[in-house]
């Protein structure tokens, strides 16, 4: 009797197991496919570009080169300027907004009532169009001398900084600028975890007589860390693949000043004309985009076990 | 009546928070404030320095925007048209995916989760091309559809991982009691997971709704006459001989009013969504 | 507007026709300015009258049927052209669609179609630097067999020789026609004729008076800046300001071998002028400013003198964004050092786009000859109805026009004058180098003057580093 029902079961569990694999593959299928069309094509498409030389303005030349782009890539002086500014965009953005968007959180924490203005407030960037936000910090905060901020630097009786039109200072605004947007993101994922954090420990905490800094390293720290990683992980794919922004504020200038690999690869392909050579500083980026991503997932499931 | 020391301290710290917040409040809403005080000035106003807080306002920019000859109307609607199709589609297509991927035995689920990753991660100045040429050849440029389809592509991989994240956290045992009263695999996906999953598929429609309407870069190239979206049409007002910056800040405030609303309308399932993950730990890859 | 500026402007001015400006009321000179520059917005009241082409002694129904799309960008003046599209396709029974794209993107979005043979845009409006690559590739039509083919083309009706030479020869390759301009520009000296008047100076007639003069006036605590000119990144930012300066200096693009050449000692000197005018008597930023950006600080009466494109006056003599209508002089370029004045050569023209049928293609030639034709381009500039009337004209014929005259008379001192000139006599064919890695190019060495201009290198550096990497863009 025992050992019937178990066969049966088996037997049943087998055909459970079938059906439910068919109808998972029935409830991906459909997705699958449309993801399938509009991107494996256009992904396979662009790596065959990128080993072949597609130049508008030389059109005589055109042709498979082989790894000839991404030779040509390795002695670009361009690249390796973008792909520092990269680097130094997506580090200092993702850091700015980790440390901004953490402080304010524990800030308002601290305020007995009105944290939804905050939540409020701090949706307001994070909707907006980037092309719109790029374009309304170009000319009504940044332009010297019609900008507000370059009206507040000057009323504060600083010296007047000149925002987008010198190379270093355009850097920090484009950051500036990113920052302002994605900060609120931050924030807001930092107030959920913390309000989300079980106020006995602090309780306990508060009896041992550990002190604020104290109790923030030892305690929040170490229990919000998950929520900081993923917003790392999170933060540093959008900073990798910013554009709407950056070309709205200063189309990757003065000079390459602000010309990330994205906006590099923008104009190689649509003002050079160069598509094999553009294409191929798109793989490229994606190439490090899925690098950078990989090594953050692993440092996260290391920390977790 | 004296105030104890503690309680002035208290006070003093409270004032001291309110005021940094307050500062900090300033400078995320300022430049959208500002937008909205350029919006309602003259032409000739705007660039005035020192900026003047104190002028004549006018919504004359407003009506030049929706009834002018550069009005941005109609591609508010086509935004509206493109930016809800995409949401439907995307719903549609992720909900049963993202079941599929968080609790069935799906062949080879480790390699489609990395690759719908994967198709997040395609620079999008590399797929302008590419899909200009399919647009074409399928005579879908200038199209609804053809918008559609292109932003499914960064909308479906999204979508799906927002919606994995909520799977997981419905309790197995829900579905394993559906189990057993025999329902089938459908019903048990509809009348049992669906209803835990509310809150999630409402995340989800906002971000993807959302990142619609604030396209651009694709919009431009593949889109025309026809069905060109709002946040191209506002470019109408920079034009090679001039900035109108009140009208184009006009322009970008009506282009973002519905971002706006809904962000505010909103703002507990956007914090949801943002945090989805996050807080507890959350996605698996 | 200040009442004893304007008083003391007409006075040193003396100019007959402005009379009609000496009235004391702000509000009253506003109202007699000629309502050239009234937002681009309000549309057409009601269309004229263009009955006249039908003297064409061409068939204008023999591509009944046809659909096409014009690609333009926002512009005043193609939204005139709007305005009487509907005469056309009640001439023609073809429908042909004007479509706006952005400034920053016509050029991609035109590229794209191109070279992709879709044939979405029949024509669209051309950049005239741009030609050697379209050509290059085989991407449109020489236009030479259709203005010969007498079913096509009524040559004495539209009498092509009229249309600007300068701009013909930019929109041709080898002697060969492939576009037809349709409106454009030519860069000179905007300048505030009262600031000038107060420090007793004249319209600088050289490049170094040019330096001497913005360094007079230049007075930043007051909020007032000696000059600007363009210094934002771009072939057709920086490096539509440069080559003029370029050519002035005496260099030439190609050395005696035939290479492209950009770190001549002249093309150094050049830019080293470009600097340290910039560096000293232009307001803080203007490295990243367009020309939107100098006419908006000029509207503003922040800057004493600029040299741009005349179309800027839509925003510095419009009253409705400027502060300064009304005290406006302008003179063409200063001589460089090498003696001569070196303008820009600017227009927007129609190609035929080579992917299309036969038929469309006659629909779009139709379309190219009836916007470039005297009647319709009379009366989308002062024959208009509405508001906004266009001053970029394409034929020596309306430049002369007595109603044109009476249009433009009201804008500044001296403005149809200097125009005319320029056009005439300033324009020079090989401004810039007219071959298909031109946008390349013009990017490259734009990013030098760039690097220039805000300090990153000196000029002799930043152009030594765009001469090699041009190696890699012009190998053949």
């Amino acid at each position: 009797m025992q050992k019937m029902m178990g066969s049966a079961m088996v037997r049943r569990r087998a055909t459970v197991v079938e059906s439910e694999r068919n109808f998972a593959i029935l409830l991906v299928a459909p997705a699958l496919v449309i993801l399938l069309v509009t991107t494996t094509f256009p992904i396979i498409y662009l790596i065959w570009n990128s080993f072949r030389s597609i130049n508008l303005a030389m059109p005589f030349m055109n042709g498979f080169v082989g790894i000839g782009n991404y030779a040509t890539m390795m002695h670009d002086p361009e690249f390796w300027h973008a792909l520092e500014l990269t680097a130094i965009y997506t580090v200092s953005t993702v850091t700015a907004q980790l440390v901004l968007g953490l402080a304010l959180a524990l800030l308002v924490m601290q305020i007995p009532r009105g944290q939804g203005v905050f939540r409020i407030v701090a949706i307001l960037p994070i909707v907006l169009a980037p092309v719109v936000v790029g374009l309304f910090w170009r000319t009504l905060m940044l332009a010297p001398n019609f900008g507000l901020v370059d009206f507040a630097v000057k009323a504060l009786g600083f010296e007047a900084v000149n925002w987008l039109g010198a190379p270093v200072p355009a850097m920090i605004s484009v950051i500036m600028i990113h920052t302002w947007q994605w900060t609120p993101f931050v924030f807001l994922v930092m107030l959920a975890s913390l309000a989300s954090l079980p106020p006995d420990v602090y309780e306990a905490a508060r009896i041992d007589r550990a002190n604020a800094v104290q109790r923030f390293i030892h305690i929040t720290l170490p229990l919000i860390r998950p929520a900081i990683v993923i917003v790392v992980i999170m933060r540093s794919m959008i900073a990798l693949s910013a554009f709407a922004a950056i070309f709205a504020a200063t189309g990757g200038g003065p000079g390459t000043a602000t010309e990330i690999l994205n906006l590099y690869a923008f104009r190689v392909s649509f003002v050079k004309l160069d598509f094999g050579y553009g294409s191929a500083l798109a793989v490229a980026l994606m190439v490090i985009t899925l690098a950078v991503s990989s090594v953050l997932f692993m440092m996260r499931t290391q920390r977790a076990r | 009546m004296a105030m104890n020391p503690h309680k002035a301290a208290n006070l003093r710290r409270n004032i001291l928070l309110y005021v940094l917040s307050a500062l900090i409040l300033a400078i995320w809403a300022f430049p959208i404030i500002w937008a909205v005080v350029v919006s309602l000035k003259s032409e000739r106003e705007v660039l005035t320095y020192p900026p003047r807080i104190v002028f004549d306002p006018t919504l004359q920019n407003y009506r030049d925007a929706i009834f002018g000859a550069f009005s941005i109307a109609q591609s508010f609607f086509n935004s509206f048209v493109v930016a809800a199709s995409t949401t439907v589609l995307t719903i549609l297509l992720s909900v049963p995916a993202a079941y599929a991927f968080a609790r069935l035995r799906l062949p080879g689920r480790k390699s489609l989760g990395f690759y719908t990753l994967v198709t997040q991660m395609i620079p999008p100045v590399g797929l302008v091309i590419p899909y200009f040429l399919i647009l074409n050849k399928v005579g879908w440029l200038d199209t609804y559809q053809g918008l559609i389809v292109v932003f499914l592509t960064f909308s479906l991989p999204f979508a799906i991982w927002l919606m994995v994240s909520y799977m997981e956290d419905v309790p197995k045992e829900m579905e394993e009691a559906a189990f057993l009263d025999k329902a089938n695999r459908f019903q048990t996906l509809w009348h049992v997971i669906l209803p835990q999953v509310r809150g999630g598929i409402a995340v989800t429609v906002i971000f993807v709704f959302l990142n619609a309407w604030n396209e651009f870069l694709f919009s431009v190239q593949l889109s025309g006459n026809h069905v060109r979206p709002v946040t191209v049409a506002m470019y109408n007002f920079v034009s090679v001989e001039q900035t109108l910056w009140a009208k184009l800040a006009a322009a970008a405030l009506i282009a973002m009013l519905p971002m706006i609303i809904i962000g505010i309308a909103a703002q507990k399932q956007i914090v949801k969504g943002l945090t989805v993950g996050a807080v507890k730990g959350g996605g698996r890859r | 507007m200040n009442e004893k500026d304007n008083a003391r402007t007409i006075r040193g001015a003396g100019i007959h026709r402005r009379t009609l400006l000496k009235t004391t009321a702000a509000g009253m000179a506003l109202l007699a300015m000629p309502a050239v520059f009234t937002q681009r917005a309000r549309a057409a009241a009601a269309a004229p009258d263009l009955s006249s082409v039908k003297n064409a002694k061409i068939d204008w129904g023999q591509a009944k049927g046809s659909s096409i799309t014009i690609g333009v960008t926002p512009a005043g003046y193609f939204d005139n052209l709007n305005a009487v599209l509907p005469e056309f396709n009640k001439l023609t029974g073809v429908k042909a669609r004007l479509e706006m794209t952005p400034p920053g993107q016509i050029r991609q979005k035109a590229v794209l179609d191109l070279s992709t043979k879709t044939g979405t845009w029949a024509t669209h409006a051309a950049d005239p630097m741009y030609y050697p690559l379209y050509v290059a590739n085989g991407w449109i039509d020489p236009l030479d067999t259709y203005l010969q083919d007498s079913k096509l083309t009524d040559p004495a009706w539209f009498d092509f020789d009229d249309i600007l030479k300068s701009w013909r020869e930019a929109a041709s390759i080898k002697g060969k026609p492939y576009g037809i301009p349709w409106d454009g520009e030519v860069t000179l000296q905007v300048y505030r004729a009262d600031i000038y008047d107060k420090h007793g100076l004249k319209a600088p007639e050289t490049l170094k008076e040019y330096t001497e003069t913005a360094a007079r006036i230049n007075d930043p605590k007051d909020r007032l800046w000696g000059c600007a000119i363009r210094g934002f990144k771009g072939a057709g930012q920086n490096m539509y300001i440069f080559p003029s300066i370029f050519r002035e200096f005496g260099g030439d693009w190609f050395d005696k071998s035939g290479k492209l050449t950009v770190n001549g000692p002249e093309a150094v000197a050049a830019l080293e002028w470009y600097v340290d005018l910039l560096t000293k008597y232009a307001p803080n930023g203007v490295q990243n400013w367009n020309w939107p950006d100098i006419a908006d600080a000029f509207a503003q009466g922040t800057i004493a003198s600029y040299i741009d494109s005349n179309t800027s006056v839509a925003v510095v003599a419009n009253p409705d964004k400027s502060k300064v209508v009304g005290k406006l002089a302008f003179a063409r370029w200063p001589k460089g050092p090498a003696g001569k004045r070196c303008t820009s050569i600017w227009n927007w023209s129609f190609p035929i786009n080579g992917a299309l049928s036969r038929k469309d293609k006659v629909a779009t030639w139709l379309f190219i000859q009836w916007a470039s034709s005297k009647e319709v381009q009379a009366a989308t500039s002062y024959g208009f109805p509405g508001g906004y009337k266009r001053l970029g004209v394409n034929r020596t014929s309306i430049l002369k026009d007595d109603g044109f005259r009476k249009l433009v008379g009201g804008i500044g001192q001296n403005y149809i004058e200097s125009v005319t000139a320029s056009l005439q006599d300033d324009t020079d064919v090989d401004w810039r180098p007219r071959v298909p890695q031109w946008p390349a190019i013009g990017e490259t060495v734009a990013t030098a003057i760039q690097a220039a201009l805000i300090g990153q290198a000196k000029p002799k550096s930043a152009l030594d580093q765009a001469q090699s990497k041009l190696a890699g863009i012009t190998k053949s």
